[in-house]
């Protein structure tokens, strides 16, 4: 799920960026720092949106940099356990990716009428070839489980519930 | 995982934090970074450059899975929402996958029926009923 949440930062800037601009680079190395990165609590920032407030700058002992703590407003995407949402098939096995995360439904969360069908365009079709799941397929999935490491939020999910699954909708052409 | 172990988005047991903050529908969200590209369109040559990796992949999720393409509609969308009383989180998965029936509605945001404020099925109903119409004249 997409938030719009404020976050605080402190940057570290050299002194060649002061002066006029200074207000300007910070905001540039902020941008630059923070966007595409993750965090477990966070999830991913997508993308700096505005600055809230901008501290008094603290010069440090022996170097000269000055540390500004920032307060900023940013897109996150934060996935949970337990939410249902739409993502697209990137890979058999199955893989989905919803926006920067990617999802992992196993075989043993796909209906049990859907089988693997290996080949060119390895899929999974029910019994009577009436629903197909394949590579940029638009699925519903819950998230059952997420994990965390360094960089990235990596998501287990399942299509075996209610209203889950393929999404047919004749708008999405 | 420190205190994430409880963590349930069917039960809106998603931390004060994400409780309290402005939830987001792929609809806003695409508004929000289309007009950010556009912004570093004018500022640079190459703006696919400039923009991360989620940034990308994020705005192509968001282009693909909105369900209302026009600001307006978006607009109307949350105001519609916001007269039953959901809370954010709730709001925003209702209008991203946009349920047909109560009972998708409830199988999708199984919180809407367990918390405190528990929505009647009627009201649910005319909810769903709003939402098709913004659709059908987007």
């Amino acid at each position: 799920m997409f938030f719009h949440i404020v976050l605080e930062r402190n940057m570290q800037l050299h002194p060649r960026y002061f002066g006029r601009n200074l207000r300007d680079n910070l905001v540039a190395k902020l941008m630059k720092d923070v966007e595409g990165t993750c965090s477990g609590r966070h999830g991913f920032v997508v993308a700096v949106t505005g600055i809230e407030n901008v501290g008094k700058g603290l010069i440090r002992d022996g170097t000269g940099f000055v540390t500004f703590p920032v307060k900023y407003q940013c897109v996150v995407f934060r996935p949970f356990k337990g939410e249902i949402l739409e993502a697209v098939v990137t890979m058999m096995g199955f893989f989905a990716e919803a926006g920067p995360v990617q999802i992992f439904v196993s075989n043993h969360l796909i209906p049990d009428d859907m089988e693997f069908q290996s080949g060119d365009m390895p899929n999974y079709t029910t019994s009577d070839g009436s629903v197909k799941i394949q590579k940029d397929s638009e699925v519903r999935l819950k998230i059952i489980g997420t994990r965390v490491d360094a960089t990235e939020i990596f998501c287990i999910g399942t299509i075996k519930d209610d209203f889950l699954g393929v999404i047919n909708d004749p708008v999405a052409i | 995982m420190s205190g994430e172990e409880e963590e349930n988005a069917a039960e809106l047991k998603i931390g004060d934090e994400f409780l309290k903050a402005k939830c987001l529908m792929n609809c806003e969200v695409s508004l929000i970074l289309e007009h950010k590209y556009e912004q570093l369109q004018q500022s640079s040559d190459d703006p696919m450059n400039q923009v991360s990796q989620v940034f990308e992949k994020s705005l192509q999720y968001v282009k693909r899975f909105s369900r209302y393409k026009n600001p307006d509609a978006v607009r109307q969308v949350r105001e519609i929402l916001a007269r039953y009383q959901l809370a954010e989180f709730e709001l925003c998965v209702l209008g991203n996958l946009c349920p047909e029936t109560v009972e998708e509605a409830i199988a999708m945001v199984p919180s809407i029926k367990t918390r405190g404020r528990a929505q009647d099925d009627e009201a649910i109903e005319k909810m769903l009923n709003d939402l098709s119409l913004i659709k059908k004249f987007e």
